[in-house]
């Protein structure tokens, strides 16, 4: 495979770059999008470094060099032990869990075309706690937490998009109809934990503000095997998506199903948070925030997916690793370090005069 | 047969009649079922003078002071709501979705962590963070381009309340001294509540009873317009602060006492408005009697819905106030206010 700046005579467009070449006897061309590239690469290596602080940080200090060793198993067996058995989990709960949220609240971003427009903040993930906590505390007619959040997310998406059809998705009355939505689940929620004994409520709760304590081992190989289609199949709908961030009728012109595309965007959204809650419980925040990071770093030509993906990773990571330390030896539940964080954010992004949400 | 005015409703005093009628039937029945053995028959033995020693502690000592104290919770929730709600100009506007409690209950956990403990230290803190909480909504509002909007309004005071119930949370994790101290009282109930805790809220309701009654008609020049208003010989800001004043004695009355309770502020000025149109002073006074006879009815749902157990009050007001939300967020043009 060659690199050429240009082939047939046609330029590539500025800030792309053509890889092309011929493979096997046919032709291939692909254009990268520069500071996409750049930015998914600098996210990259964010996720990469703060991975291995996570690994060595906490009440047993490795150094990164001890905690890499423990990773590939040829360290001291304590060390092995506590990096595979103890902070591996975590951290893959922590990447796939705040890759997922950001990704969905990216695609929901877009299909509202509204940015406050995030699973969390229209009661998704409310919908999804209550439904899996049914199912924590014995309710769930035999289902596991996952499949119980898929269908309390669901829930929640089609109660909020009834009430808010007549409205339209565009505007602030949606949200606050997904607001009303969600302050119902949440109280359905704390319903479920005063009916059930102390100790499996005084368990559930870190869950329930947004936890990676508390996750389990089977809703985590749920996510793992949702995420990966789920990724295949945005990466699918990147293109379409970036039309249909203009108009409908822009998009049906050249060629795209706009309602199918839309439908399917934010069914995949809907999906990809309520596996993610089944792990860590409601951390929304990370999809309104890990979007907005990668469209400042990524660049405004697409719909920055894979650096959403990255960023929400990186936050996770980054917010657990934050939580873990902050009181130590107490953990603060991600959670809360995510409002504490996101919360003024939002509130910039509201209040700001010159504010442009669409 | 009954009697209307000029816009086809029926006039307040008979309405309040009405409502006042409903409150006395809501607390007898507040007084009369509970989650205890004491039934109905035997708590009405007791209302007329009779019953045993323990029926009567059960019903005088721990269903009546509760139900008083609901009675003031929500009166004062309830014209909390509609004076903030006629000072932002926004229906939506309520002391819990914007902060209020959320920062009353914040000011209590700081003072808390910072070493106080006596429960009396309680309302005056609250008050002040209900005060900080009012203020910041209150200059969001004003921010430009959030006051024009109203439902844009709701989402920054959902997310203002949001981070500080965050702060919250992060502050009693790290002392869990004070977090076993308000642990029942941080999401908000009426039960075990005594009398002495009303009789620490009475001054300050008290206070806030004399401004409302000096604000409600400056308020109402204040819908017309601020310039109105002016005209009218009145001051816009001045009025502004005062009620801002009134609705954090109001607001962190009722949080000192019952915890945060979101929705009643927004509910009981909406059934307000229904009954007797929009003039803020028919709201208010409407408001005396709503208040309390959601606030007590809440409280009985949830002692029996769940019963011998207890469902936290603010469970009850969410389930109910949610859906009223959506309803006014759903009219096409939100009603004036």
């Amino acid at each position: 495979m060659t690199c050429s700046a240009d082939r047939d005579g046609v330029p590539a467009p500025a800030g792309f770059r053509r890889l092309g070449g011929v493979v096997c006897g046919r032709e291939y061309s692909l254009l990268i999008d520069r500071r996409a590239a750049l930015a998914n690469l600098l996210l990259l290596a964010a996720v990469l470094l703060v991975a291995v602080l996570a690994l060595s940080l906490c009440s047993i200090t490795l150094s990164p060099r001890q905690a890499l060793a423990g990773l590939f198993g040829t360290g001291e067996a304590i060390h092995v032990f506590v990096v595979q058995e103890l902070r591996l989990v975590r951290l893959m709960a922590g990447l796939a869990t705040g890759a997922a949220f950001s990704l969905a609240g990216c695609l929901m971003q877009t299909v509202a075309r509204n940015r406050l427009a995030t699973p969390g903040i229209i009661g998704i993930d409310n919908g999804a706690t209550a439904f899996a906590v049914a199912s924590v505390v014995g309710l769930g007619v035999g289902l596991a937490p996952p499949p119980m959040a898929l269908a309390g997310a669901a829930t929640a998406t089609v109660v909020t998009f009834a009430l808010a059809c007549d409205v339209g998705t565009r505007g602030y009355r949606f949200i606050v109809a997904g607001i009303g939505v969600g302050a119902v689940f949440g109280a359905l929620t704390q319903l479920l934990m005063m009916r059930v004994a102390i100790d499996v409520a005084n368990a559930a709760y870190p869950w329930t503000v947004g936890s990676l304590n508390a996750r389990n081992s089977e809703a985590l190989r749920w996510l793992l095997i949702g995420l990966l289609p789920g990724f295949a199949v945005a990466l699918r709908l990147a293109r379409a998506l970036t039309i249909l961030r203009f108009s409908d009728a822009i998009a049906r012109g050249l060629g795209y199903r706009a309602s199918a595309c839309r439908h399917a965007a934010l069914a995949l959204s809907v999906t990809l948070t309520a596996l993610a809650v089944a792990v860590a419980g409601p951390v929304g925040l990370v999809a309104l925030i890990g979007p907005e990071m990668a469209r400042r770093l990524s660049s405004p030509r697409g719909v920055p997916l894979t650096a959403a993906m990255l960023a929400g990773a990186l936050l996770m990571t980054l917010a657990d690793l934050v939580g873990r330390l902050l009181l130590a030896p107490i953990e603060v539940p991600v959670g809360i370090v995510t409002a504490i964080v996101g919360a003024p954010l939002l509130l910039w992004m509201l209040l700001r005069p010159e504010a442009r949400l669409t | 047969m009954t009697e209307r005015t000029a816009a086809g409703r029926v006039a307040l005093p008979r309405l309040m009649l009405m409502l006042l009628a409903v409150l006395g039937l809501v607390m007898l029945t507040s007084l009369l079922f509970g989650a205890g053995s004491v039934g109905p028959e035997a708590a009405w033995r007791v209302l007329a003078g009779g019953g045993s020693g323990d029926e009567r502690f059960t019903v005088l000592s721990l269903r009546l002071p509760r139900a008083l104290v609901g009675l003031a919770v929500g009166a004062a929730l309830g014209i909390a709501g509609g004076l903030i709600q006629a000072a932002a100009r926004n229906p939506l506007a309520e002391p819990g979705l914007l902060g209020v409690s959320a920062g009353s209950a914040l000011a209590v956990a700081v003072a808390l962590v910072l070493g106080a403990s006596a429960a009396t230290l309680r309302v005056s803190v609250a008050q002040l963070g209900a005060l900080v909480g009012c203020l910041l909504v209150l200059a969001a509002a004003r921010l430009n381009g959030a006051g024009s909007d109203p439902v844009r309004l709701v989402l920054a005071g959902a997310v203002l309340s949001g981070l500080l119930g965050a702060l919250t949370s992060l502050l009693l994790l790290a002392d869990q001294r004070s977090a076993d101290e308000i642990r029942f009282w941080i999401v908000g109930s009426l039960a075990g509540r005594r009398l002495q805790e009303l009789k620490a809220i009475l001054p300050s309701l008290a206070v806030a009873g004399v401004l409302v009654m000096l604000i409600a008609r400056p308020l109402a020049a204040m819908a017309l317009g601020e310039r109105i208003a002016t005209g009218l010989g009145h001051h816009p800001g001045l009025i502004r602060l005062l009620t801002v004043l009134a609705v954090a004695l109001l607001v962190g009355a009722a949080t000192a006492v019952a915890g945060p309770i979101a929705f009643i502020g927004l509910v009981v000025p909406f059934a307000a408005r229904a009954l007797a149109g929009p003039d803020v002073r028919r709201t208010l006074w409407l408001a005396l009697p709503l208040g309390p006879i959601l606030t007590v009815g809440a409280d009985i749902l949830s002692r029996l819905l769940i019963a011998p157990s207890e469902m936290p009050l603010g469970v009850i007001t969410a389930l109910i106030g949610a859906p009223v939300l959506i309803a006014v967020v759903r009219a096409h043009r939100l009603p004036a206010v």
